[in-house]
């Protein structure tokens, strides 16, 4: 977020660029008002203007504002009660409040009550501009922050989902199994009792032909109900991956930024080695980016604060290589053979599914690839999974309706790359 | 024609299942012997003629594999056919690298098991008539050189 800061400070110096703030000037002097927006016109920053706070909170019920310059001086409503009627009503709208030499209180009376900044008269034109791109600035960083979370909050939703199904198939897989036997038990006796009335000394029994057909509809029904066992043991392990061109460190970085937020809050640095040029692969890039989500997280919650997470991007042959590594307390040795097993958690109840692993190993082996870990006590954590460049067999192409909020994603990130380039 | 049965061994851990196909196996005219465990299975072996073992994969403790590879080293003329539950059909195929006769996804229909149980036993005596004519070639040839 720090390089729109740097976009914006270029346009400071070309200021023929019309600047996209929606401003507001709010100063009951208007020679001064007005001086002051003819200026700041020049640098490409048009402004509209109130002179009271009155005529502000109208222009705002009708205009949303990036920023809103406020005197603290004025008749009628201050500009601390307009200042705060702008913080209830709207929270996105960031305040710059102009105060006189002798009342530099209200200027931090006005901080307290959620104002950007304040500045003292006479201003400098030059700083007062910064001032308000640097709001503006604050304005975008947050957004960008929401958006993060809310892209966090739909991968997780996901991720949520994948592992509900891999229980669900699990469960599936183990109920079908157990109805089996019995099924086969039934058919046998079924069978056994048509075998045994057709028997000779049967020939003349009275209504014979209705046991058969009430065997007729055990075995019927022992059909229907092994067909739907049978399509529950079909449905574990079915969902067709998507494959495309895929650059891990892209992918990587991606992933990064959704958990980098988590990270900062708790003091983990993220070390990347990751190579800027990378041979793109034929893979599935939603799969991929789900393992590495759960893998970084795992991490951060491995390291919990103030550690290490190291990604490594490496091409090998006919595969490419991701690691991501941990400062946490490392795994025990007795964990390390469970750790992808289903169901298999360290965190306490509710925190994980025991899943995450067991899932992620799933998806790598779809995409024909492997997962492993290494660790000791004490040495922190790495798991290393390794992808094939080309995935043998058929490949699917993307047409999965289920993918699009991943497109969104993908266009956000792609959009926000756009930006910083400009 | 009589039909000579044939000496079949059903084994699985599932009880009712053997002890209904069996009957069914009876009905038909064979003669089972039940076991419900690898371990049971190979004391039947010793102790009895068997032609064809019915043998299920998933069983506790010692489980189909196991159980086959031990048939093969110690009863190698008696055929086996593998019962394989859904996604265990890896386990089939090894098993026919191992020895087995064939193999039979469960729930299976009679009329297929009865189909490979004929076959089984069919090559279960030509191999054993094979062997008796080969012994016979040999006792008259070391019988020629007294």
């Amino acid at each position: 977020m720090v390089e729109n800061f740097g976009t914006r400070m270029k346009t400071v110096n070309s200021p023929e660029k019309f600047v996209p703030i929606r401003l507001l000037l709010v100063d009951d002097e208007d020679e001064f008002r007005q001086t002051l927006a003819k200026r700041l016109a020049r640098r490409g920053l048009v402004a509209d203007q109130a002179a009271d706070g009155e005529q502000c909170l109208a222009i705002l019920e009708n205009k949303a504002m990036d920023v809103v310059v406020l005197d603290v001086k004025m008749p009628g409503m201050t500009g601390i009660e307009v200042l705060r009627h702008i913080a209830a009503a709207y929270p996105k709208t960031e305040v710059i409040l102009l105060t006189g030499q002798a009342s530099a209180s209200d200027g931090v009376e006005g901080i307290k009550s959620g104002a950007f900044d304040y500045l003292m008269k006479p201003i400098e034109l030059e700083h007062f501009f910064n001032k308000i791109i640097q709001a503006y600035d604050k304005i975008q960083r947050r957004e960008a922050e929401q958006q993060e979370a809310e892209s966090r909050r739909q991968m997780q939703q996901q991720m949520i989902v994948c592992e509900r199904l891999a229980s669900l198939g699990t469960l599936a897989a183990g109920v079908a199994h157990e109805i089996n036997n019995p099924l086969a038990i039934i058919r046998e006796s079924a069978g056994w009792m048509r075998q045994f009335f057709a028997r000779d000394e049967f020939k003349g029994m009275p209504r014979r032909e209705d046991v058969f057909r009430a065997l007729d509809k055990v075995e019927n029904s022992v059909e229907r109900a092994s067909r739907i066992t049978h399509q529950l043991l079909g449905f574990v392990g079915k969902s067709e991956a998507a494959v495309s061109e895929v650059n891990l460190t892209q992918l990587a970085e991606e992933a990064i930024q959704l958990i980098i937020h988590e990270a900062r809050n708790r003091d983990i640095q993220i070390n990347r080695q990751m190579p800027s040029s990378l041979q793109s692969i034929w893979s599935d890039a939603y799969q991929i980016r789900q393992v590495l989500l759960n893998l970084l997280t795992n991490a951060i919650h491995a390291v919990n604060s103030a550690g290490t997470i190291t990604v490594v991007v490496e091409d090998v042959g006919d595969s490419q290589v991701i690691m991501v590594s941990d400062s946490g307390p490392g795994i025990a040795r007795e964990h390390l053979d469970k750790i992808f097993e289903p169901f298999f958690s360290t965190k306490s109840p509710g925190q994980g599914t025991g899943l995450g692993l067991f899932v992620s190993r799933g998806i790598v082996e779809k995409l024909g690839g492997t997962i492993e870990v290494s660790s000791e006590l004490g040495q922190g954590a790495s798991f290393r999974f390794r992808l094939p460049k080309h995935r043998s067999g058929t490949a699917e192409f993307s047409q999965s309706s289920g993918h699009n909020w991943h497109e969104k994603i993908r266009s956000r990130f792609e959009g926000k790359k756009g930006e910083k380039s400009s | 024609m009589i039909k000579i049965p044939t000496r079949i061994l059903l084994v699985d851990d599932e009880k009712d299942f053997v002890e209904m196909l069996g009957l069914r196996l009876e009905e038909a005219g064979e003669k089972v012997t039940p076991a419900h465990s690898g371990q049971e299975c190979l004391q039947v072996l010793e102790k009895m003629e068997i032609d064809v073992v019915i043998l299920d994969i998933l069983m506790p403790g010692m489980d189909g594999i196991a159980t086959l590879k031990e048939i093969k080293r110690r009863f190698p003329l008696v055929e086996v056919i593998m019962l394989t539950g859904h996604g265990t059909t890896e386990s089939a195929v090894e098993g026919m690298k191992l020895g087995a006769f064939d193999y039979l996804l469960k729930p299976a229909h009679f009329g297929e098991l009865t189909a490979k149980l004929e076959s089984a036993r069919k090559r279960k005596d030509e191999q054993a008539e094979r062997i008796r004519k080969a012994e016979a070639k040999l006792l008259l040839r070391k019988s020629g050189d007294i």
